[in-house]
């Protein structure tokens, strides 16, 4: 703040740019700089690591990878992950936008008690449905199944879901339902036709949102799953870790590994990313 | 709402009339059933029911499939159990006093970009990665940097002669909270920059700009104009941090269990310690505590918005 103070005292002003630089400049390194240093890693053997953690990689082990893939199971996790992540995004998207256009749409009595009783589960602590969604999937025979857990992660994201999308839907103008139901549209068509098209950016902001949360997903995972051929990808990796403490540079490429398919999606879509996350917390 | 509707004679004289059938508002109860009913039915068989049946196990002991009712015997027991309330201090130390720490660096932060910093698109996107890495990974690079023979902080201290200082950051129960808290924190400062960023660019123009007409340093804008129009978002925002940080439990179950001496336990890792990591084998007694964890984070989340929000009404 000092830098900022100093645009109307002319003497310290360079001075106070130069020290605000640096201060940007180490939060920088400090944000970005640990995430590098994980990516140095993960191309190199452990032997080279343990002689010097900080070195550049001399040679750049990309078999590494293929290793964590094959041997070490990380492809087994990497796919369970994208089967429970990708249904339960599918599927939570789906219901939760349906139910957001009635809610957004339509006037009923008990429209707010209902998209208040949807949305208050936000603040829920997990425990509070962990251990009876543990007894009630074993009572089901869904307890150790990636069927289980995805049901589980559509009930996670609902309440964000209902809450994003009502807001956007809400903005559709209505003149646009009316002159729909005048060419004769049903409900259903008007949700399929109109709704969602023009909700699109919404619905790919909320599919990028739900998908990184349920992506990076470790508690419910952890209680869930107990098979290790069913494990998703933050369980495997801490498993892993487990078992293989010591050996630094394999685990540096099954984080790296988890990580690349967030990274990627970011690059992308960081836009879209952002706006989802700051949505719900500007009023 | 039907103005394109043309009203016939009949309806004009007949104002009082419920709204027909034909406004587009209306949806008849088919409709709704097939919008509303996946949700709902997401929503009572996997939050609603499972809540509700942790409230009622939780007045029994649970072995396999045994349940013995005991009353309140789990409630006693938690009132003496002094893990428990370990427990409480450290979520209560984390919960209450961390989010200030988020809220203050996201602001500086948007203030830096706001401010017009050169290559503030990259910065914007840098700060902001920490957000997106799982807490499984944000753990693991932590440890790492924590670790007292080769970890980055110990080796910058010993290069720059602190070498004394140097300590075992998770394995200390008077340092790990505070490592914990930090490592909490990098990972979500991003967060709170750019939801403060997007606040500060939605402010209405003109005060700025006459504040700046009166020759308002940027100290005196930010404590006059910037701080005061942006309360209800910091506000928001100290609430989501807050309410995230009464649930917080990957990030310390795998940096360090709630060790070293319970320095770090949170009740929600002491309900999973309870629940599927201890021989206990009873489900009832973990399902004692999350029910009272329930209840104080939805109070503590109405109180604060009663306190905080005096105009503003929040939507959490």
């Amino acid at each position: 703040m000092a830098a900022m103070l100093a645009e109307r005292a002319p003497l310290p002003r360079f001075f106070s740019r130069g020290a605000l630089a640096l201060v940007l400049g180490l939060y920088t390194i400090y944000t970005l700089g640990p995430f590098l240093w994980l990516a140095t890693m993960s191309v190199r053997t452990t032997a080279e690591i343990s002689a010097d953690h900080y070195a550049w990689p001399k040679v750049f082990h990309w078999e590494q990878f293929r290793i964590a893939w094959v041997d070490s199971d990380f492809a087994t996790y990497f796919w369970n992950s994208t089967i429970v992540v990708v249904g339960a995004v599918a599927v939570v998207t789906l219901l939760g936008a349906a139910a957001a256009h009635a809610l957004a749409r339509y006037r009923f009595r008990g429209n707010r008690l209902v998209y208040g009783i949807l949305f208050s589960s936000i603040i829920f602590p997990p425990q509070i449905t962990l251990i009876s969604l543990y007894q009630i999937l074993v009572d089901y025979n869904l307890y150790n199944s990636l069927l289980g857990l995805t049901l589980v992660y559509v009930s996670l994201q609902l309440p964000l879901t209902v809450y994003l999308l009502e807001g956007f839907f809400a903005r559709i103008p209505q003149d646009l339902f009316d002159a729909a139901k005048i060419d004769g549209y049903g409900d259903l068509e008007i949700f399929r036709r109109i709704v969602l098209p023009i909700g699109m950016p919404a619905i790919a902001t909320t599919l990028i949102l739900n998908f990184i949360q349920l992506w990076n997903e470790f508690l419910f995972a952890v209680v869930l799953i107990t098979d290790p051929d069913k494990r998703t990808l933050p369980v495997g990796i801490r498993a892993f870790m487990g078992d293989h403490f010591q050996d630094i540079g394999m685990i540096a490429t099954g984080v790296m590994i988890s990580v690349i398919p967030v990274i990627i999606v970011y690059i992308f879509f960081s836009e879209k990313l952002i706006r989802g996350m700051t949505a719900g917390a500007i009023k | 709402m039907t103005s394109i509707s043309i009203p016939s004679a009949a309806e004009e004289g007949a104002q009082h009339a419920a709204p027909s059938l034909a406004d587009p508002r209306r949806a008849s109860w088919w409709v709704l059933t097939v919008f509303l009913t996946p949700a709902l039915a997401v929503y009572v068989g996997l939050t609603a029911y499972p809540a509700f049946r942790t409230f009622y196990d939780s007045f029994f002991t649970i072995e396999g499939l045994d349940a013995t009712f005991v009353g309140l015997d789990n409630y006693r027991a938690l009132m003496s159990d002094e893990t428990f309330w370990v427990s409480v201090r450290n979520t209560f130390i984390w919960s209450f006093i961390a989010p200030v720490l988020d809220v203050v660096t996201g602001l500086l932060l948007a203030l830096a970009l706001y401010a017009g910093v050169p290559a503030a698109r990259f910065l914007r996107v840098a700060w902001f990665t920490p957000v997106l890495l799982s807490y499984v990974v944000v753990a693991i690079l932590w440890m790492w940097i924590f670790n007292y023979d080769w970890g980055i902080l110990n080796a910058m201290l010993r290069a720059v002669g602190l070498g004394a200082l140097a300590s075992s950051w998770l394995g200390d129960p008077n340092l790990a909270l505070g490592a914990l808290i930090v490592t909490h924190a990098w990972k979500w400062a991003g967060f709170n920059m750019v939801v403060c960023l997007a606040a500060i660019h939605s402010l209405p123009r003109e005060v700025l700009e006459a504040s700046e007409l009166d020759n308002c340093g940027w100290g005196a804008k930010l404590r006059y104009v910037i701080v005061p129009m942006l309360r209800p978002t910091l506000l928001n925002l100290y609430i989501l941090a807050f309410i995230g940080k009464m649930k917080i439990f990957d990030l310390v179950w795998i940096m360090t269990q709630g060790g070293p001496l319970w320095a770090t336990e949170t009740v929600s890792t002491y309900v999973y310690k309870r629940a599927f990591n201890w021989n206990t084998f009873d489900l009832g007694y973990p399902s004692a505590i999350a029910s009272v964890w329930f209840v104080v984070v939805c109070a503590a989340v109405i109180i604060l918005n009663r306190l905080l929000a005096t105009r503003e009404r929040l939507e959490y």
